[in-house]
């Protein structure tokens, strides 16, 4: 069982957020995370950089045949650290709420 | 600017941070649409692969097709676009999309076992009726598997 753990980097709300949504899946496409967050294009660049640098997520580019333009598709994973980052920020929130699990 | 919180949260705030959670959980499974067309697609290998039993022999000499092969690689393409197509790979697909997936690969034999028998008794052209069913059924239980994945997402 993961133990409760505090991560600050993660508890910034849009952080929060983005590895919630991200937990739920094994990968997602950069535009399905923006829309679903219903955030900019910067704001979630920035924040996955954070997230980033800290080997909380990875970010890997894929060909896209439905557009016309050289954009490349954008697939985000939690990494295992990350996913271990926020189980055991998620535990430390529910214990500051007084919710068990 | 968003700065990063340099202090616990109170019982009330970490509370909304999960409710909120929960929201873009809900809100990640309503926004994203079944590809309906690639779940037609599945119901299209599959009446092809139901088809194919019209142009077996069944009987002594009887020689399974080698088109379960190529159903099967025309089926993991589809998977593949339909990742694409959605933005989304899954983690887990739940109890219900597996059983559900199971009742495909079930029917589908069913219904290639049923057309060899028309076959066997002369009545190749009721393949046609075998493939029809094969098309609507996996069509249909293709897209209940999709929903329930979706649904796997609110948990």
């Amino acid at each position: 069982m993961t133990k409760a753990q505090f991560d600050d980097l993660i508890h910034a709300p849009a952080r929060l957020r983005i590895c919630g949504v991200l937990r739920q899946v094994e990968q997602m496409d950069f535009a399905v995370l923006r829309d679903t967050l219903d955030v900019s294009d910067a704001t979630l660049s920035k924040h996955l950089k954070t997230l980033a640098e800290a080997g909380y997520v990875s970010l890997s580019k894929a060909a896209s045949v439905s557009r016309s333009d050289a954009r490349r598709l954008t697939w985000i994973t939690l990494t295992r650290a990350g996913r271990n980052a926020f189980d055991a920020h998620l535990r430390a929130l529910h214990e500051i709420a007084g919710i068990a699990d | 600017m968003e700065n990063d919180f340099e202090r616990r949260p109170s019982p009330y705030e970490a509370a909304a941070s999960l409710r909120d959670l929960a929201a873009d959980r809900h809100a990640l499974a309503n926004g994203v649409q079944v590809p309906k067309m690639l779940m037609a697609a599945l119901g299209g290998v599959a009446a092809w692969w139901v088809a194919g039993a019209a142009a077996a022999n069944p009987g002594e000499n009887y020689e399974p097709p080698t088109s379960g092969w190529l159903g099967l690689v025309a089926a993991l393409v589809i998977a593949h676009l339909i990742r694409r197509e959605t933005g989304i790979r899954f983690r887990q697909m739940g109890l219900r999309a597996g059983l559900v997936a199971v009742a495909i690969l079930v029917l589908c034999l069913a219904l290639f076992s049923i057309s060899l028998g028309l076959v066997s008794f002369g009545a190749r052209w009721a393949v046609v009726l075998t493939s029809l069913c094969a098309f609507g059924m996996v069509t249909w239980l293709a897209g209940i598997a999709f929903r329930s994945a979706l649904d796997q997402l609110r948990r």
